[in-house]
């Protein structure tokens, strides 16, 4: 027989795996739409909503948990962390929102200077592996792979100071396209931070140990 | 203060052991295979046995059990589960009283009741004893009954049993070593009674000859004996025969304590 | 939703003291429904209204309806003994019985109710103990004396001897409190089981077993129920201010 608590963790995991799924799809969308110009910003508020409405869902039902089964040890720090986790998944949701409607206010980047989309299109493919490393991990608190994050967080770090360095040297371009794309990396890079924590997230649910990968 | 006890203790063995111990002495000199198997002689002639006298008790114990023993039995489940119907409360009583009857009452009673009708039988002496029985029966049943714990009664009441089949059943069940004992101790005590016999079997030197008739028994067979002028003779007949009484008071003491220390087993409803 | 028992305005006495005022709840199909409260509270006395195993105290008396699938436990006509086979109960201190084996234990309510047919009764056996999470640590000793097994394992007879006679309600007064732990724990994986099949009804002092094993809660205080709800609600966000009281341990 099961325990009586792996019931309701099974149903808070599941949620939380249907949600990075939704960020995922949520995020590339916005980003496919800044890059080829089209308008996916209803799509995606619609995307951004679920997930806030999901996240609350989560922390209700890790709440109750708490309150009903009085979880202790590796049960406790895994809920602690779910809780954070479904935060980190809203916000994700939100960066996706806010990418679109930079793309849909500003026209986002298909009519920008060629090394602008080109930056932001190899920034774009490392946060969505980013985040992609950050929901397998934690469907199976894959330790191993949630460090492997470490690496990709320091080289968007580096990409997006780069951009801002040439971005201030070149001062060339549009302002709606110096605007939009700065807004674009700045998001790019506070998705890739919330990666992160998901991951150390991860690393605490499995070890008990709070690590550092930024 | 202990060595006190220790004085009280061995002034109380002492009777008992000198009991059984002249019993043996003069009694064991008297029993032989033919004691057993021949009739009484009369008093003062040598040779003979007390065959009939233990045929008698065997019998005559037998009958008053078979009386005895159901209508103990079932008074006593029925003070038990009925403990404070009021009917419940005056039989106990009554119950209680009937135990200390003196034995020569019961026998006068037995003799009114029945030898007056039909004589000095074997009938009379049974119910005499069964009456004697009946009461010690009771109130062990009902102690035996009353020590099943609540929640056994209340496992096979809570499985759809009728209170009257749990009762037959499951708690009769648990208590029948208790209620075993009961009437083992007291088929032994009647065993030995003599009052009631004297005035309803009356005694006799033969063989069984018929339930409406008298016949012999071994406490009658005792004091027969006993009162006999020839004293070399009878008396240590007597001694033999009180020796063959507690003998089987003894084996059927025996049996009680050994039955009650089995474990419990699994066992059939 | 389905209510298997509709309880409307339940009184009960001993005698002259009154130990439960106009209790109305209606208990849902298929759950596990806890009643909780201090001691004295009445939650014992409910239960035991519902298979009519108060009336048997000498003195007890009890007023109301207790409908069970729409039928009157208490009406008129009604045999106590047909609605027990339907409401079965597990107590307190694990009590099978000492002289029986672990087969006869199990079996006990079909054999004592007339059953004799082999087959059936060895397939009850089987069924009951597996019903139970109990057949594989048995199933070699069946003969052995009921009384020989542990605690945990006795309690775990006793309910697969209640579920031999195919109730449809489950009674459980207090199940594991005379267990250790670990028993107690297996216990309530094992009522969570059974909520799949049966109705189970469970009296506890033991709030956060309540809150562990239970999808509906009633609070007892005093022989009046003050709230009744489902056990996330109760525990999270108690109506009632003197449930509030209770549950943070303010007393009882």
């Amino acid at each position: 027989m099961s325990r009586i608590i792996d019931v309701g963790l099974e149903e808070l995991s599941v949620m939380l795996c249907r949600m990075g799924e939704l960020t995922y799809q949520a995020i590339s969308l916005s980003l496919k739409g800044c890059l080829n110009g089209t308008n996916e910003y209803s799509q995606v508020c619609e995307m951004s909503d679920a997930l806030v409405s999901m996240s609350e869902q989560a922390e209700d039902k890790a709440f109750e948990l708490i309150a009903r089964f009085q979880p202790v040890a590796s049960d406790l720090r895994t809920i602690k962390s779910y809780m954070k986790i479904a935060y980190d998944f809203a916000r994700y949701g939100r960066y996706a929102l806010d990418i679109s409607y930079i793309n849909e206010q500003y026209g986002g980047l298909k009519h920008c200077e060629p090394w602008i989309s080109e930056h932001i299109e190899k920034m774009s493919e490392k946060v969505l592996g980013m985040v992609k490393t950050s929901t397998d991990s934690l469907r199976n608190h894959d330790v191993k792979l949630a460090e492997t994050i470490s690496s990709t967080e320091k080289e968007v770090d580096d990409m997006y100071f780069r951009y801002l360095d040439e971005l201030v040297k070149r001062a060339s371009g549009t302002s709606k396209c110096t605007i939009s794309s700065v807004l674009i990396v700045r998001y790019l890079e506070r998705i890739a931070d919330h990666a992160t924590y998901i991951c150390e997230s991860v690393v605490y649910i499995a070890t008990g140990q709070k690590v550092n990968l930024r | 203060m202990v060595s006190l006890a220790y004085l009280a203790l061995i002034a109380a063995l002492i009777p008992l052991a000198s009991i059984l111990v002249e019993t043996i002495l003069r009694g064991l000199s008297a029993v032989s295979f033919s004691f057993f198997l021949e009739e009484i002689p009369p008093l003062g002639e040598p040779g003979g046995g007390i065959g009939p006298a233990i045929q008698g008790t065997l019998i005559v114990v037998a009958l008053a059990s078979s009386i005895g023993v159901p209508v103990g039995v079932f008074s006593g489940i029925y003070l038990a589960e009925f403990r404070h119907a009021r009917i419940a409360t005056v039989a106990r009583f009554l119950n209680d009283v009937l135990t200390n009857v003196p034995s020569i009452v019961l026998g006068i009673f037995g003799w009114t009741l029945v030898v007056v009708a039909i004589g000095w039988s074997v009938i009379a002496g049974a119910i005499a004893l069964a009456i004697m029985m009946i009461p010690i029966v009771t109130r062990t049943t009902e102690e035996a009954i009353r020590l099943v714990p609540a929640t056994m009664r209340e496992a096979a009441i809570a499985l759809g049993v009728p209170r009257w089949k749990t009762t037959l059943t499951v708690v009769l069940s648990s208590a029948k070593k208790g209620i075993a004992t009961g009437i083992l101790l007291s088929v032994a005590r009647i065993s030995g009674e003599t009052a009631p016999l004297l005035l309803t079997i009356l005694g006799s030197r033969f063989w069984f000859s018929g339930f409406t008739q008298p016949t012999a028994a071994l406490p009658v067979t005792v004091f027969n004996f006993s009162q006999s002028p020839f004293r070399l003779v009878d008396w240590p007949r007597a001694w033999g025969a009180s020796l063959i009484l507690i003998f089987i008071i003894l084996i059927i003491n025996i049996i009680v304590r050994y039955a009650t220390r089995e474990k419990y087993g699994a066992s059939n409803i | 939703m389905i209510y298997k028992i509709d309880i409307e305005n339940l009184n009960a006495w001993f005698g002259s003291k009154q130990v439960l005022r106009d209790i109305t709840m209606k208990i849902k199909e298929n759950m596990v429904t806890a009643i909780i409260g201090p001691s004295g509270c009445g939650k014992t006395t409910l239960i035991r209204c519902l298979n009519r195993m108060h009336e048997l105290i000498p003195g007890a008396r009890v007023t109301g309806r207790v409908l069970l699938d729409g039928g009157d436990i208490y009406g008129e006509g009604v045999d106590p003994v047909t609605v027990r086979r339907k409401i079965g109960m597990v107590f307190q201190k694990p009590n099978p019985f000492p002289m029986m084996s672990i087969y006869d234990n199990t079996v006990a309510g079909l054999k004592l109710n007339g059953v004799s047919d082999k087959h059936r009764l060895d397939e009850t056996v089987e069924k009951s103990l597996k019903a139970a999470h109990l057949w594989d640590e048995v199933k070699a000793d069946l003969e052995k004396s009921g009384a020989s097994l542990s605690g945990g394992q006795q309690q775990r007879l006793c309910i697969a001897r209640a579920l031999a006679i195919e109730p449809e309600v489950i009674l459980m007064d207090e199940p594991t409190s005379a267990l250790d732990p670990t028993a107690a724990s297996k216990i309530e994986q094992l009522i969570r089981v059974l909520a799949q099949d049966y109705t189970v009804i469970i009296v506890t002092h033991n709030m956060q077993q309540a809150a562990r094993v239970s999808d509906c809660t009633a609070f007892l205080y005093l022989g009046k129920l003050v709230e009744y709800g489902s056990t996330k609600d109760l525990f999270e966000n108690p109506k009632s201010e003197l449930t509030e009281k209770y549950i943070t341990g303010e007393f009882g």
